[in-house]
């Protein structure tokens, strides 16, 4: 860890010093600048192809760049001859509720676990910090048959229902063990005051938890709906109906599909990868508070 | 890369120190429990969690222990299920060596990718600390954050592909004269090159994570360090290393558990191949009851699944307990 | 119960024989009372494969007036169907791919008994050769029909490359490994391989088996009952290797492990292909001349030969698809009966992607020539066999599959390890 020598902080101050830190200061912005190449380069591939006609894609690499030649064809195809518009438009119908539902669900429970009284409540908050580390997996046989043998009539595979609730309850023990850890950090002055107002609970969740854990609900909003936007395993086993298929089942029928199509692959694997690409730059700051949310103070 | 929800899990134990305390103490309501509106706020959670979670999870345990075609309960095997488990190469082998197997592959994935994830994450977090642009720096490595595994196997599909047309490390090898190298059709490479890219796509995560405990290190303390005389190797191992140790923990902790339930990146990447070399425990799961159909045996996966995640299970709810009884 | 089944499948075949030289089965009438309705049928066709069998489901419904729509699931077959099953959402009716799929959808009671349909099995027995029903049956009950087959003893090659290079095709194995030795000695390296999908080197495997260790042998092995340590797979393995070697592969065996298997057609038949020779079966042409190159032109720059015999050995190998119910919705039985037919055969057959085994199709319905060779050569053969890996357990063909592509790298294969792993598997399926 000498590179920390070079640092910024610099305690003593002496002319080797000053050489020394400045190749030190070399070393770091070397090192840093490469890290960023390889985490930049492979997306930037993937950018870069989507957009090369298919005939480039097969002759030369995308890094010939004084060989460039660039189209919107892949996207047209990908939309329209693949599907892939459906698909977003599929992505989108299975995100929304999948997101407002555990969000809504969870700060009631929150707000349970946080600010009522009632039997049970700690051993059961526990249940729920269990339930956080059961994998879904153990749920997904039982939950699929069922839904065949206890209420076929729903038929709740052949439209989004299946995998809303899916998408809904598994997020539940997360929601809720985030929401509540923010709600009891709120001052219980403010929430004992309406009490004694004579508030009830529903007003006091409506008109002041919910108010000013906006930007608690928001940052674990934001993380559920990249979890549902990005996922692939609960759709592989609870959307059945090839038409209401989302991106990442239509890209991996495109893999299978097709061998090895690079430019329909690139362009359909950006379109999947834009909607998450823009809530990151323009809510970063959401984002990664939303990761830290109370995490470490 | 997926791993993003779980992260947050990473601020729980945190809150739970600090903020169980309080909870105990401030979060009272009236005095007896109104039957209605508790039931309002807590019946649609409840009950969606016993439906979906909690009687499925029993079921699936007992649908271990039977034959399970069909996901009906139909004979009883015992622990048949699990006895050719643990005798199927392909999920367990230690008879060769190295090892294989499914089992053997998240053993892999926890060594390799976990320990790499974290050395780098702390790495960046310390060096960029040092320059005007690690905001810059960090948000690079935190984009394949955002990314589905399904997009991230795409893009690195690309990387890996051995035509030199396409793939690019392939390419750079190929310009330095070196044989072209089948990363993902290479049975002895191929967790290698996966778990590569997990480290790729996680590496963001533990450069916020850890840069946030790096800095709420106050600088005075380093000074006075410093003052002291204590070199940056001390500074780095003796103060910074001790300091950021519980976060660091509990990062580990999340990226375990991220690897025991890996599937997307495997699934689309390699679905398990070639051959079923890189396997990993959730996609063992998967196949054998959505594709071979033998729920009972599935099952049994399942639960090893859960049994690997009890200690962490028990480890939560007992820190917990602990931080809000006092 | 898995003695007497691959048993029926190797029945089946003595009877192909006759196939391809039409005869004068009774058509099953196909009835329109269900007119108006509305089916699904599932299989595994994408492009030109789905547009040939798109022709049948147009005829089907000009006939019956009942709308069959297809749903194509190119990859992930069984997951994608057991997962619908579980969900209490199978399609009405799939064309499966492999006979241990059909064991396991049956034997769980998903599937529809032929009969239970008001389909008369019997009467079918004189639509087919012998033994062509005994393949869609499970533990004795007729849960499909096989409704499809090609060859898959067909060596593609370029026959216009083969003429500037002044080679010709071979008829033996040695034959064979010196053709490919004098192609590489003229500067051309003579394969394409798709080695990632690893059936494809299962169809290799099981090619060279069947002519050298014999067809008896064969069936042994893909029931179960000859362990994989037996002596003559090795040997075959390292015949295979005399073939698959690095330097006969265009790119290299590495490269070629990480290459699909359209992609290695294309090494051969694309615009921009090198090599000039490509084995897989007979749906190559339809896929070579449809999706890779469609400046192709039949006998020019695309042909095949017999897959050269070992030794005396000629045994061809078939890989089929066998059609089944999951519901008896109206529409179904008047599909499965009309599939049965010479009308269906002969549409499918027309469009040169298949062989029909339905006796009432003649020669004539096969519109080029490289579909009217491949009915003969299957119909000429002096024994047929069923593709071994679709035989085997649920896994067991990637397993093989998995330990082919170790032994063309040069790795040892611990078949001792591998037996007991698909005894395992055998066991389970029961």
């Amino acid at each position: 860890m000498s590179v920390l020598a070079g640092g910024v902080v610099q305690g003593r101050i002496t002319p080797a010093g000053r050489i020394v830190g400045a190749l030190n200061r070399t070393v770091i912005h070397v090192s840093l600048s490469l890290i960023a190449l390889i985490w930049l380069v492979p997306t930037l591939g993937l950018l870069v192809t989507s957009f090369r006609p298919r005939s480039d894609i097969q002759a030369t690499g995308w890094w010939d760049i004084f060989n460039l030649h660039l189209t919107i064809d892949n996207y047209r195809q990908v939309l329209e001859a693949q599907g892939m518009f459906q698909a977003f438009a599929n992505t989108v119908f299975i995100t929304v509720p999948s997101t407002l539902l555990p969000l809504g669900i969870c700060a009631l429970a929150a707000y349970a676990f946080s600010w009522m009284r009632f039997p049970f409540r700690d051993t059961l908050f526990l249940i729920v910090v269990g339930l956080l580390m059961v994998p879904v997996q153990v749920a997904f046989i039982p939950v699929l048959t069922g839904m065949r043998d206890l209420v076929p009539g729903l038929e709740l595979t052949r439209g989004y229902g299946a995998v809303w609730l899916a998408h809904t309850a598994f997020a539940l023990p997360f929601g809720i063990f985030l929401l509540r850890n923010f709600f009891i950090t709120l001052p219980p002055d403010m929430i004992e005051a309406a009490r004694i107002d004579g508030a009830s609970d529903p007003w006091i969740f409506r008109k002041i938890v919910v108010p000013v854990s906006v930007p608690a609900i928001a940052a674990y909003g934001i993380f559920q709906f990249l979890w549902v936007w990005n996922d692939l395993l609960m759709a592989l086993i609870f959307v059945q109906d090839a038409s209401k298929y989302p991106m990442t089942r239509a890209i991996q029928n495109l893999l299978s599909q097709y061998g090895t199509e690079w430019h329909l692959l690139a362009a359909g694997a950006f379109l999947l990868m834009i909607v998450p690409l823009i809530v990151f730059f323009s809510l970063q700051r959401y984002f990664v508070q939303g990761l830290l949310a109370g995490s470490i103070k | 890369m997926g791993v993003a929800p779980q992260g947050l899990e990473l601020t729980r134990d945190y809150r739970s120190l600090s903020g169980g305390r309080t909870a105990a103490r401030r979060a009272r309501g009236p005095e007896s429990p109104r039957w209605g509106t508790t039931i309002l706020f807590l019946g649609p959670a409840g009950l969606l969690l016993f439906v979906f979670l909690v009687y499925p999870a029993i079921y699936t345990v007992l649908l271990s222990f039977n034959r399970g075609r069909n996901g009906i309960f139909e004979q009883w095997v015992g622990l048949d299920n699990y006895a050719r488990l643990f005798s199927d190469p392909d999920f367990i082998n230690l008879s060769t060596f190295p090892p294989s197997g499914a089992l053997w592959n998240n053993v892999l994935w926890i060594v390799f990718y976990v320990s790499i994830v974290i050395f780098l994450g702390l790495i960046i977090a310390v060096v960029a600390a040092r320059v005007r642009y690690e905001s810059v720096v960090k948000a690079i490595v935190f984009i394949p954050m955002s990314i589905a595994a399904t997009a991230l196997a795409v893009i690195w599909k690309f990387v890996y592909s051995p035509d030199a047309n396409i793939g690019l490390i392939n390419a750079i090898l190929g310009a330095v004269g070196v044989a072209p190298v089948s990363w993902l059709g290479d049975q002895g490479i191929v967790n290698f090159a996966l778990i590569a890219v997990g480290i790729w796509g996680s590496v963001g995560f533990a450069t916020i994570i850890l840069s946030a405990a790096v800095k709420s290190i106050p600088a005075e303390v380093i000074e006075s360090a410093r003052v002291e005389g204590a070199n940056e190797r001390q500074i780095f191992f003796r103060m910074i290393l001790p300091m950021v140790s519980l976060p660091m923990s509990v990062l580990a902790v999340t990226l375990v558990v991220n690897v025991i339930k890996l599937f997307d990146l495997i699934y689309v990447m390699t679905h398990g191949g070639p051959g079923k070399s890189s396997q990993v425990i959730a996609f063992t799961m998967f196949q054998q009851a959505f594709e071979a159909g033998q729920y009972g045996y599935g099952s049994a996966v399942a639960v090893v699944m859960l049994v690997l995640l009890i200690p962490i299970l028990i480890f939560n709810v007992r820190r917990f307990r602990t931080s809000s009884v006092t | 119960m898995r003695s007497t089944r691959p048993l029926a499948a190797i029945a089946f075949i003595a009877s192909i024989v006759i196939t391809a030289c039409g005869g004068t089965g009774t058509p099953t009438p196909v009835g329109t009372a269900a007119a108006g309705s509305t089916i699904t049928v599932m299989s595994l066709w994408g492009g030109s494969e789905q547009a040939s069998f798109q022709k049948v489901l147009d005829a089907f419904k000009a006939k019956s007036g009942v709308i069959a729509n297809y749903e194509s699931i190119r990859d992930n077959y069984s997951t994608i169907l057991q997962t619908r099953i579980s969900g209490g959402n199978p399609p009405d009716v799939a064309i499966i791919p492999g006979i241990g799929f059909l064991r396991q959808f049956a034997r769980q009671g998903s599937l529809k008994k032929v009969a239970d349909l008001g389909i008369d099995v019997n009467a079918l027995k004189a639509n087919y050769p012998p033994g062509i029903l005994e393949i869609g049956q499970v533990d004795g009950t007729q849960y499909a029909i096989m409704v499809k087959f090609n060859s898959k003893s067909t060596m593609w090659f370029r026959p216009d490359k083969f003429k500037t290079l002044g080679v010709s095709t071979p008829s033996d194995f040695a034959g064979f490994t010196k053709l490919l030795a004098d192609i590489k000695a003229k500067g051309t390296t003579p394969m394409g391989l798709g080695a990632a999908d690893s059936w494809t080197l299962t169809d290799w495997f099981e090619n060279i088996y069947a002519k050298q260790a014999g067809p008896e042998k064969y069936d042994k092995l893909f029931s179960g009952t000859l362990p994989w340590t037996d002596a003559s797979v090795a040997t075959a393995v390292d015949t295979m290797k005399s073939a698959i070697k690095d330097e006969y592969v265009a790119g290299g065996i590495t490269a070629a492990l990480g290459r699909s298997f359209t992609d290695g057609i294309g090494q051969a038949f694309a615009a921009n292909g090198t090599a000039v020779i490509y084995y897989e079966g007979g749906f190559v042409g339809g896929i070579a001349t449809g999706q890779t190159n469609t400046a192709l032109k039949v006998g020019e720059s695309i042909d095949w030969f017999d897959f050269p015999a070992v030794g005396s050995g000629k045994t061809v190998t078939i890989g089929g698809d066998v059609i089944a119910a999951f519901s008896n919705k109206p529409g179904v039985k008047e599909f499965i009966a009309y599939m049965t037919s010479a009308d269906s055969g002969s549409v499918w057959a027309g469009t040169g992607a298949v062989i029909s085994p339905v006796k009432a199709v003649p020669a004539s319905a096969y519109p080029n020539d490289l579909a009217k060779r491949e009915a003969a050569q299957v119909a000429s053969a002096s024994a047929v066999r069923f593709d071994g890996s679709d035989l085997l357990p649920s896994g067991g063909g990637d397993n093989l599959g998995a330990a082919l592509q170790n032994a063309i790298q040069g790795k040892t294969v611990d078949w001792a390890a591998f037996e007991t792993a698909m005894a395992a598997k055998w066991k389970a399926e029961k």
